[in-house]
């Protein structure tokens, strides 16, 4: 009879709660399990009903009330932030609050025409987005997500909405906005799912920097989750299971304990000296964009910035001609790095990001962009090499420059004319730089790593963006879905590649170091240390797992790794090669 | 009343950020700001309507001030859009 019982409830359970697998791209690492809070973007339902003369005044008030919490609200937000880009979006959401003309057009419509408030807010909000799309076109969308955004706050506080989001839940949102993130966080959210947006938007940043475990772009987290189903979220891989069966619950439980214990261990591990179990010594720094991922970076003890990227500087606005602006970004990041290096990549972009559809090609990866695209605009180039130079008037021995996408001579040796010429240029306003800022080069195109003596010769280091190197090696467009199967930065051709290029740096006298996400994983780190290159720079969350693989084993057991690596034949042979040395203690 | 004419220079017109400095200096004044183009007339202390302009780079503006305080203003606001909102190249270097 029980087992009739419990048979049956099993299948019903089964029926409503089967374990059910989906993927989005991971954007911040860590596991968590919990119960799930749905957030709906989706705004309240708004009333239609008329009012009577004699609510309008409780109305208008609630209208002004709500104006005073939400601008509390974004005080506070400011407050904490110390991101330039964020403190400008709020500052425009604060004067859209104390907008007068809006104040008037919302009383107007709820005395006027008898709207209860929340019906007001919508229609005068709705009016002001018609006429700003239809004015400024497309290119408008990201503004416009801005103001929807604090209209969909009003609504929400008048609706006294306390968006149901229960405090320690994992999170499932369709998208979110960096406001919305940073709020968030203050309520002790464990994870973040959403249904769109990429590991590199501004919401996914923010995450990150706050350490919050979060997969993005799942394409249906909202529609397959409801609020306090049970998830487990892999921050590593980007899986989320949901209803997990006790099996699935209890590996992930058993693997959450280990990273815990791990973390407990990372911070007094990352106190410990770089060095292997036999001796030899490495150097682990961050891959950044923004000043903010340093609070990780500095926790881990990373040894300065192996990668700055500068593309944010550009794409957020138009920065790259205010050069007093880019200097402020590069001195905030050099300020919170002391005493070590930043390598700063100059703007790494293809011409449509620059010129719209005149820029457009058929393939992009192939085309106008980097330093091909930086020497035909000499006034970017210029501005930004100006701002780097001049920086280095505070930071003498601390700022690298490295070069995207180069693929030939001829490109270095223009770029060593122009950043002359800009030298020249500050030493003459009587500004006392740093005239020995190292020149590097990315080795990510095939030709640069098949001729790396020739390179070499004309660099002070060489850093592998593994990246892009994969994909022109391997033939394969790392976006494309149909084909990602193919991309491997582990592939035994790429390997090969490395080897040529640790080699002719070891024989010109040239640093090497990998900047590319194969350094991020602590196996192939370590094969990378085999193969001579010992500067590795990666996202600041993985250091400790790379340095605790690192540090706990020998540079000749990761020599003989490398051999092996070197010796494969297929992507199946790297898999067992990696699956042996996990499993080798 | 003043009536004043200024072109926008900076390459990203008056979009958020600069709309967002605009309002917030002219809201330190008492007197009344208003913004012409192409037939729309904004008030210039509000941001919303600011941004309903869409003027980008080259537009050219008509400034209305009216108030004690005009003269101040309109000499405080036309600096404000003539130096591209702090966003234009700092020198003539180029």
């Amino acid at each position: 009879m029980d087992l009739v019982k419990s048979t049956r409830m099993e299948m019903s359970n089964q029926v409503n709660n089967t374990e059910m697998y989906i993927t989005g791209a991971p954007a911040c690492p860590g596991i968590v399990i919990g119960n799930t809070s749905l957030y709906q973007r989706a705004r309240p339902h708004v009333s239609d009903t008329q009012i009577t003369d004699d609510e309008t005044e409780v109305h208008i008030h609630k209208f002004y009330e709500a104006l005073d919490i939400a601008e509390e609200e974004l005080e506070a937000l400011l407050e904490n932030t110390d991101m330039e880009d964020l403190a400008d979006l709020i500052e425009m959401q604060i004067a859209i609050l104390k907008d007068p003309e809006l104040h008037n057009r919302i009383e107007q419509e709820i005395s006027a025409n008898n709207k209860p408030v929340d019906a007001a807010i919508e229609s005068i909000f709705r009016n002001y987005l018609q006429v700003i799309r239809e004015n400024h076109g497309e290119t408008f969308q990201n503004k416009s997500v801005d103001i929807s955004d604090i209209r969909d706050r009003l609504l929400q506080i008048i609706h006294n909405k306390r968006d149901d989001i229960k405090e320690g839940a994992i999170l499932v949102a369709r998208e979110l906005s960096p406001r919305e993130v940073i709020s968030f966080s203050n309520r002790n959210i464990k994870g973040l799912i959403t249904d769109r947006g990429g590991a590199t938007s501004h919401a996914a940043i923010i995450a990150r920097s706050m350490n919050i475990p979060t997969v993005v772009g799942t394409q249906r987290a909202t529609e397959v989750i409801n609020s306090d189903d049970e998830v487990v979220l892999d921050g590593r891989n980007g899986e989320v299971v949901v209803h997990p069966k006790d099996e699935t619950r209890e590996k992930y439980k058993s693997l959450i304990e280990q990273q815990f214990k791990r973390q407990a261990d990372f911070e007094s591990l990352c106190k410990k000296p770089n060095e292997t179990s036999d001796g030899k010594t490495f150097s682990l720094q961050a891959n950044i964009e923004f000043a903010e991922e340093l609070s990780i970076a500095n926790k881990y003890q990373a040894e300065g910035v192996g990668l700055l990227r500068t593309e944010s500087i550009y794409l957020s606005r138009k920065h790259f001609q205010n050069i007093p602006q880019q200097v402020a970004f590069y001195k905030s990041i050099l300020e919170l790095t002391t005493p070590h290096q930043v390598t700063i990549r100059l703007f790494d972009v293809g011409g449509d990001k620059f010129f719209g559809d005149e820029g457009k090609e058929q393939n992009p990866f192939l085309g106008w962009r980097g330093i091909r695209m930086l020497l035909e605009q000499p006034e970017l180039l210029k501005n930004q090499l100006r701002a780097i130079i001049k920086t280095s008037e505070d930071f003498v021995g601390r700022i690298r420059i490295l070069v995207p996408m180069v693929s030939t001579i001829d490109e270095i040796r223009k770029l060593k004319d122009i950043i002359s010429e800009v030298q020249n240029e500050l030493l003459n306003e009587g500004i006392d730089i740093d005239k020995d800022i190292p020149l590097g080069l990315m080795v990510e195109v095939p030709s640069v790593a098949l001729k790396a003596d020739l390179f070499a010769r004309h660099a002070d280091f060489l850093s592998i963006g593994t990246n892009d190197l994969t994909q022109y090696v391997l033939a394969v467009d790392r976006g494309n879905e149909r084909i990602s199967n193919l991309y491997d930065q582990r592939h035994p051709a790429i390997w090969r590649l490395i080897k040529e290029v640790a080699e002719a740096g070891e024989r010109n006298g040239v640093p090497v170091s990998v900047c590319g996400e194969l350094a991020s994983d602590p196996i192939a780190a370590s094969c990378l240390m085999g193969l001579g290159i010992n500067a590795l720079s990666m996202n600041a969350v993985v250091l400790p797992s790379v340095k605790q693989v690192l540090r706990s084993n020998s540079y000749i057991e990761m020599q003989q790794l490398a051999e092996k690596v070197l010796a494969a034949e297929t992507m199946d042979d790297i898999d067992n090669i990696f699956s042996n040395w996990e499993t080798k203690e | 009343m003043i009536k004043k004419k200024v072109t926008i220079v900076n390459d990203a017109g008056l979009h958020a950020r600069p709309a967002a400095a605009l309002v917030k200096l002219a809201s330190k004044f008492e007197s009344d700001f208003y913004i012409h183009l192409y037939g729309y007339k904004v008030n210039g202390k509000s941001i919303l309507g600011v941004m309903t302009l869409a003027a980008e780079k080259g537009a050219e503006l008509e400034l209305e001030l009216d108030g004690p305080d005009e003269e101040e203003a309109t000499e405080a606001i036309t600096e404000l859009i003539a130096d591209g909102f702090g966003e234009v190249y700092e020198d003539g270097n180029e």
